[in-house]
């Protein structure tokens, strides 16, 4: 797809200007059913492709990114722009500066068409927790496009932008990008810059792309994965460049199968996964099975985690230095606890309650210091499977897109929908989400290519070899641009 | 167990208010996650200590100046302000 659309500019099929309206055009048309994106930016998005018009007339050469039409989760933080995590409490916000992934695809010439929808600061299964309202599925817009990156999975898988990023905190790169049939990849933690991505769980949350195709993922990953000094936990990429070695044959590769990962898993889900075993097989890979006990406890260990690491990140909104504040209050106490409870939704106060709890006094070692000692035995249980295989194949999701208002219901109901992805997250590994198939009402299947640390050009390379081989599982939908 | 009264207490410490009638709710809401998350009580204990999953060191620069941003700029996104300050009165 960015390469196609590339070779469009290069070639003056279409010029940027074209291209980008085409794109605004489809976002009128679609937006009001989709709900993917929360605010367009139309006059900055054909103001960047004049530039990019302007530099192919005078012959100079374009990068790979430049002129590409894209979309940003909107908690990464655009300068000027205005930035919400789709809550209240941040409504008008604009950021003084960019986060360090935008000031990269921005320097690479990207047209930023908007900020797309989420779950409230990221923190949902379903992308209906925003205070925008829910997006709708591309496939059908009675379903969700899954969270808390929906608005991004939405727009892509419905080609109202060619590509977008994402954040994964315990799957919300991977899960949407499953339900909507499209690819989401996951990086290593620290392998892409977290500088102005708005936090939620600190020590989980990673920023990485939702794209079409395998190859569009490789690209993205290429241009955002560094080393920035601005992020703490910053590595950036160790190793080659995923874009070189995507193309390249797996035969001999070593694919792992850890049976908990089957366990609860929808019928329709797990023969879809299964048939991808078959696939990798067929082209030449071994198959190893194992069983990984430790992954039982992952997701309380995840909530408990996260819960608690965003009851501390979202201490600094106090309606003090930015966003939204109460308008009648008596004190300062009363202010913030009246900025707090108008400007969160029920699930991000939910989340914080539950974070206070588990890091308060009396609770602290049976939740909090128990959950992360349990952390660290998923992450050698993770070390000891990659010593027998290349990378782990799993179900993303063990089920597909569920229809809109259900996630909402019943809070622990929607967590137990998150247990295939955030064993990544614990352990700060890298996966790429990839569809695998269709159940009977024609509703995505994705599977996930779980790497060692660092290994995302394996993975990549891994899921590219089964796209080729298994094409059927990547489709368009009725919406948006038809290149 | 999860009470109502834990719920309050925790309610403050967040400093969030619950509604009256949103707290037979919410204590219920927190029982049924709390219970989910009591799940952990039945594993093994590794006997280990992990401190630091993602193999975290200190970064350490030089102490330079580097720029940095305006105090204007830091507080353009305000509710009040007032004399170069954040601004944040009593009562309104």
């Amino acid at each position: 797809m960015i390469k196609k659309i590339h070779d469009m500019l290069v070639s003056k099929e279409a010029s940027c200007t074209e291209l980008t309206e085409k794109y605004l055009t489809e976002i009128e048309n679609s937006n009001g059913e989709l709900n993917a994106y929360v605010n367009v930016t139309p006059d900055a998005a054909l103001a960047q492709a004049a530039k990019v018009d302007a530099k192919i007339a005078s012959g100079e050469e374009i990068g790979m990114l430049e002129g590409v039409p894209m979309t940003l989760k909107d908690n990464i933080s655009t300068k000027g722009i205005e930035t919400t995590c789709c809550s209240k409490i941040l409504t008008g916000y604009k950021p003084i500066y960019n986060a360090t992934v935008w000031e990269k695809l921005e320097r690479d010439g990207a047209v930023l068409l908007g900020k797309t929808n989420m779950d409230e600061f990221a923190m949902g299964s379903s992308s209906e927790t925003s205070y925008f309202g829910g997006s709708a599925n591309p496939f059908n817009t009675k379903h969700c496009a899954g969270g808390s990156s929906g608005g991004v999975a939405s727009a892509v898988g419905g080609d109202i932008a060619a590509y977008g990023l994402g954040s994964d905190t315990g799957g919300s790169i991977r899960q949407p990008a499953s339900f909507c049939g499209i690819v989401g990849l996951k990086p290593t933690y620290g392998a892409v810059s977290r500088y102005g991505l708005i936090a939620y769980a600190s020590s989980l949350d990673q920023i990485g792309p939702i794209t079409k195709t395998v190859e569009d993922a490789a690209i993205v990953y290429d241009a955002i994965s560094d080393y920035d000094p601005k992020d703490s936990t910053s590595q950036g990429r160790i190793g080659a460049m995923s874009f070189d070695t995507v193309n390249n044959d797996i035969k001999g590769m070593r694919v792992g199968i850890a049976r908990e990962y089957l366990d609860g898993v929808r019928d329709d889900v797990k023969e879809a996964v299964l048939g991808a075993v078959k696939v990798y097989e067929s082209l030449g890979a071994d198959v190893v099975y194992f069983d990984m006990p430790a992954l039982k406890f992952a997701l309380p260990v995840y909530y408990i985690i996260a819960c608690a690491e965003a009851s501390s990140n979202l201490g600094r909104y106090d309606g003090i230095r930015y966003g939204f504040k109460a308008e009648h209050y008596n004190g300062t106490h009363d202010m913030m606890c009246r900025t707090r409870s108008e400007g969160f939704g029920e699930e991000v106060k939910r989340r914080i309650l539950l974070g206070t709890y588990v890091l308060s006094a009396g609770y602290y070692d049976a939740y909090y210091k128990k959950a992360q000692n349990l952390r660290g035995t998923i992450v050698k249980a993770f070390d000891d499977a990659f010593r027998n295989c290349d990378f782990i194949l799993a179900p993303t999701v063990p089920m597909t897109a569920f229809e809109m208002g259900h996630a909402v219901s019943d809070p622990v109901e929607t967590y137990l929908t998150d247990i295939c992805t955030v064993p990544v997250n614990i352990a700060g590994l890298p996966a790429v989400s990839v569809p695998c198939g269709f159940n009977a009402n024609g509703m995505p299947i994705g599977m996930q290519l779980i790497g060692n640390k660092f290994t995302e050009a394996k993975i990549l390379n891994a899921a590219r070899a089964y796209e080729k081989a298994a094409p059927e599982n990547f489709k368009d939908t009725k919406w948006g641009v038809k290149l | 167990m999860v009470t109502k009264q834990d719920v309050e207490n925790i309610a403050i410490l967040s400093k969030l208010f619950v509604a009256e009638d949103e707290l037979d709710n919410l204590t219920k809401q927190m029982q049924e996650i709390v219970s989910f998350a009591d799940a952990i009580n039945n594993a093994p204990d590794s006997g280990e200590e992990f401190d630091n999953i993602n193999n975290l060191s200190n970064v350490f620069r030089e102490d330079v100046v580097v720029p940095s941003l305006s105090a204007e700029e830091i507080l353009k996104n305000a509710p009040e302000q007032g004399e170069n300050h954040f601004l944040v009165r009593n009562h309104a």
